[in-house]
């Protein structure tokens, strides 16, 4: 790391000035404060995985115990959903879709890239706020819009969306009305991320504190940066793709309606000509670079974690960082190994399967040189720093097993499997929720003033590493014996899937018991919010620039506007007076 | 005393006309009209593709591992025709209503068939749906008017219910898991209708004097219909016969 005083290209004002008092409504609820909007985009985001988390145990009872009434809650779903407590096929497609949509669009993208974003990154800037703080404020409302709309459907006729969170059309144009609320829903949501994205894209460039060249980033910030241009490009085709399916539903248009479509013996009267399949490539260029919106502000606070806990720099920062922006290039041109049973020519199926062994490549380099920058370190064992160590065998797991199914000959007996289920499990659950955990626990002194309960920390991450493994870990084995991820009764019905209907009862309890490691975590979350210990600005000892603001920052942010001297790992150093010096700091 | 006795005497005849009037006024008695009919099938009965169900073992073997006869031509003898659907499509008094009765119409899979094939309800019933099979069944209404109601019946859940809010011609009922599963409904706005057995018999009761159309329904063959006048306490006949078009 150098410590060369570099210009930055636009230096911000100071900010001293006085700011009027705000009412209520403006201060927490229409605020155009980034710490504020990000706090919201948490909490929001932490409310719909606990919801989506909640769908899922509902779905769990019904795999591990196919056709047995649900005890206690089961009736309280009514006759249509859940006659006598047995679920019915087409409330557990609700449940399905619903859990997975929520879980990505609700749930981890507002918490790894509204929530930290928002609040982390102008903070490590060193920037006063967002470059655009009202459409900061509209795009957290775009997304609230969004969640409100899909919650909603629950309660429609016919209920929610039914056609898994791919919605793949032509099935998802003629189910029921629940789908033209989730078409509606996406519409909110992938504006709020539009919004978000250009908000990121221009602060990072814009707002740098004098002195942050961008290699001199945190790897965080580089994640984000990132991330933002996947969120940029990405979800353009699927709004497209969002609106065309909807004009197909309630217009009267087939864009994804082919010709001569029989359903249920009755022809359909469309006008024809669409292509269901467009909908496949639409909706792809979208879902797999959203994989990498998914996981890389999770790499980017995992890197800020070790980093800061093993008291040593990253090891090969500049490898991790070219990387990165390999792997965001890369992500839009592998899309279609997630469509290799729909037919394509080998020559297509040869390309894709080449990308996607390539984008492999970055991924590798990263997770090794995280894995790497543990070695001789001084390593400081707290919660955030658990979550962060877990992350990466539960993140190389979930990615080293996605290889097979980037070949087209391994993919097409596993498509569709539970193996497919594990596999981006691992890649999201103990990968990325671990690594938004651990920088709940790293952060929230930062946003409150006080530090999480490190014993309920601990116990939260013991119980969440063993169960999580417990319930995707049979996965495999139930995939790799053919069970389609998509039945009902998990297969009850056929003979070959017997010998692995026990696995999922060992899944099902998986589930419920990481339920419970998760209330330590809740009921933390809370009651440090006044009984946590308190701290002063700079907890871990960390060097990168949002520790110098106080804790919680002010309106503004910094007292005086901060400048960056140097590297953000400076961990360490030979000679220096403490094992840290601050980017922030002169000397 | 002569008085008295014609006093009573009057007032023993309102009574008796009284009675006669409550008696008579009263819905279902032998006052109302009825129409009845057979319906015959003209012609040779095309041969019809047994339903093969050994894709279903449970049902496969509950028809002792044969296929089960084609239930859209069923006929008696002397070519009379089941599951012909009639009922009153004109002439009932405007504006009157008819409630709908309280027990529900009753829709059985059993050996992975809809018995029966043909059934018709009023609007607001309770259309009860059993599973005697104990297997994956999905009952899949085909409507125009109503919403379309498409739901899976799992092995455990042995019995679902449903109505239809608005009035609606026959309208296919099938199964999306079984293909060859299929049955008809109609909804009705009246009790005027009735399904014909195997003798190809139908009676409609309960009819006020007028003059009605009546319809009579097959799966395939399509609809016949015919005008009829019916008095206070008249039992009128309608034979229907319906033919395979252009077959000699």
């Amino acid at each position: 790391m150098s410590d060369k005083a570099v210009v930055a290209p636009k230096p911000h004002v100071a900010h001293e000035v006085h700011h009027e008092e705000l009412s209520f409504w403006r201060k927490y609820v229409f605020s155009t404060d980034h710490k504020v909007i990000g706090i919201q985009y948490a909490v929001t985001g932490l409310l719909f995985l606990l919801f989506g988390f909640c769908l899922m145990m509902l779905m769990r009872w019904q795999l591990a115990y196919p056709g047995v009434p649900l005890p206690l809650i089961g009736s309280l779903f009514g006759e249509a959903r859940m006659p006598g407590g047995t679920m019915l096929p087409e409330f557990y497609n609700e449940l399905g879709a619903m859990h997975g949509t929520i879980m990505v669009f609700l749930g981890v993208v507002p918490l790894a890239v509204g929530g930290f974003g928002n609040f982390v990154l102008p903070l490590q800037i060193g920037a006063p706020d967002m470059a655009f703080p009202k459409i900061n404020m509209v795009s957290y409302w775009c997304l609230f819009l969004g969640g409100i709309t899909m919650l909603g459907s629950f309660f429609i006729p016919g209920g929610a969306a039914q056609s898994g969170w791919t919605s793949y059309t032509p099935l998802a144009v003629i189910a029921g009305t629940g789908q033209t609320w989730w078409l509606i829903g996406m519409i909110f949501l992938i504006t709020s991320s539009l919004l978000g994205a250009l908000n990121f894209i221009t602060t990072t460039i814009q707002l740098r504190a004098k002195g942050l060249t961008f290699m001199r980033f945190p790897f965080f910030c580089w994640a984000q940066f990132v991330t933002a241009f996947l969120l940029l490009l990405a979800f353009p085709p699927l709004e497209a793709a969002g609106v065309m399916q909807l004009m197909d539903r309630v217009a009267g248009t087939s864009f994804f309606l082919p010709s001569g479509l029989v359903v249920s013996g009755q022809a359909l009267t469309n006008t024809g000509g669409g292509n269901p399949l467009l909908w496949q490539h639409l909706f792809w260029f979208l879902a797999h670079p959203e994989v990498y919106v998914l996981i890389l502000p999770g790499m980017g606070i995992v890197a800020e974690i070790i980093a800061n806990n093993t008291r040593k720099p990253l090891w090969g920062y500049r490898s991790m960082v070219y990387s990165l922006v390999f792997l965001g290039f890369m992500s839009f041109i592998v899309w279609a190994h997630h469509m290799f049973m729909t037919g394509m020519g080998t020559a297509m199926a040869a390309f894709f399967q080449t990308t996607t062994m390539i984008i492999s490549i970055p991924s590798v380099v990263i997770l090794t040189a995280l894995i790497i920058s543990l070695w001789g370190g001084s390593i400081r064992f707290n919660t955030p720093m658990l979550f962060a160590i877990a992350f990466l065998p539960m993140f190389g797991i979930g990615g080293l097993t996605g290889l097979p199914l980037g070949l087209n000959i391994a993919d097409i007996p596993l498509h569709d499997t539970y193996y497919v289920i594990a596999h981006f499990h691992y890649v999201v659950a103990p990968g990325t929720i671990f690594a938004l955990m651990a920088g709940i626990y790293y952060w929230y002194p930062k946003a409150v003033g006080r530090r999480m309960n490190e014993t309920l920390g601990k116990i939260h991450f013991a119980g969440s590493l063993v169960f999580m493994n417990v319930i995707f870990m049979p996965m495999f084995i139930v995939g790799l014996a053919g069970v389609s991820r998509r039945l009902f009764d998990a297969g009850s019905a056929y003979d070959f899937a017997q010998p692995t209907m026990h696995w999922n009862v060992v899944s099902s309890w998986g589930a419920w018991s990481l339920a419970l490691f998760q209330l330590p975590f809740i009921f933390n979350f809370f009651w440090s919010i006044r009984h946590g210990e308190k701290v002063g600005e700079n907890p871990w000892q960390a060097t990168t620039i949002e520790w110098s603001a106080p804790s919680p920052p002010p309106h503004g942010n910094f007292v005086a506007a901060p400048q960056a001297y140097r590297g953000p790992y400076e961990y360490s150093v030979p000679g220096a007076a403490k094992d840290f010096v601050p980017q922030y700091e002169v000397s | 005393m002569t008085k008295d006795l014609i006093m009573r005497g009057t007032r023993n005849r309102f009574w008796l006309a009284a009675g006669l009037v409550a008696v008579l006024g009263s819905p279902g008695v032998a006052v109302a009209a009825t129409i009845t009919g057979t319906v015959n099938f003209a012609g040779k009965a095309p041969a019809l593709k047994p339903l093969a169900m050994d894709a279903e073992p449970v049902c496969h073997k509950k028809h002792g591992g044969k296929p089960a006869p084609n239930e859209a031509l069923v006929l008696g003898s002397g070519n009379t025709m089941g599951n012909i659907m009639v009922w009153v499509s004109k002439g009932l008094p405007a504006g009157k209503t008819y409630p709908a009765p309280k027990n529900p119409v009753v829709l059985n899979q059993d050996g992975c068939e809809y018995k029966p094939h043909v059934m018709g309800i009023m609007v607001g019933q309770t259309y009860r749906i059993l599973n005697s099979d104990g297997i994956l069944h999905n009952i899949h209404t085909l409507p125009k008017i109503n919403a379309s109601f498409n739901r899976g019946q799992p092995a455990t859940v042995k019995e679902m219910t449903t109505n239809f809010p608005k009035p609606e011609n026959m309208f296919q009922v099938k199964c999306d898991v079984h293909p060859w599963m299929s049955a008809y409904i109609g909804v009705f706005t009246h009790p005027f209708f009735s399904v014909t057995s195997t003798d190809g018999k139908f009676t409609i009761s309960g009819l006020d004097a007028g003059s009605y159309e009546i319809t009579a329904w097959h799966e395939r063959l399509g609809t016949q219909t015919a005008s009829i006048t019916v008095g206070a306490s008249d039992t009128k006949t309608q034979d229907f016969k319906f033919a395979v078009p252009g077959a000699k």
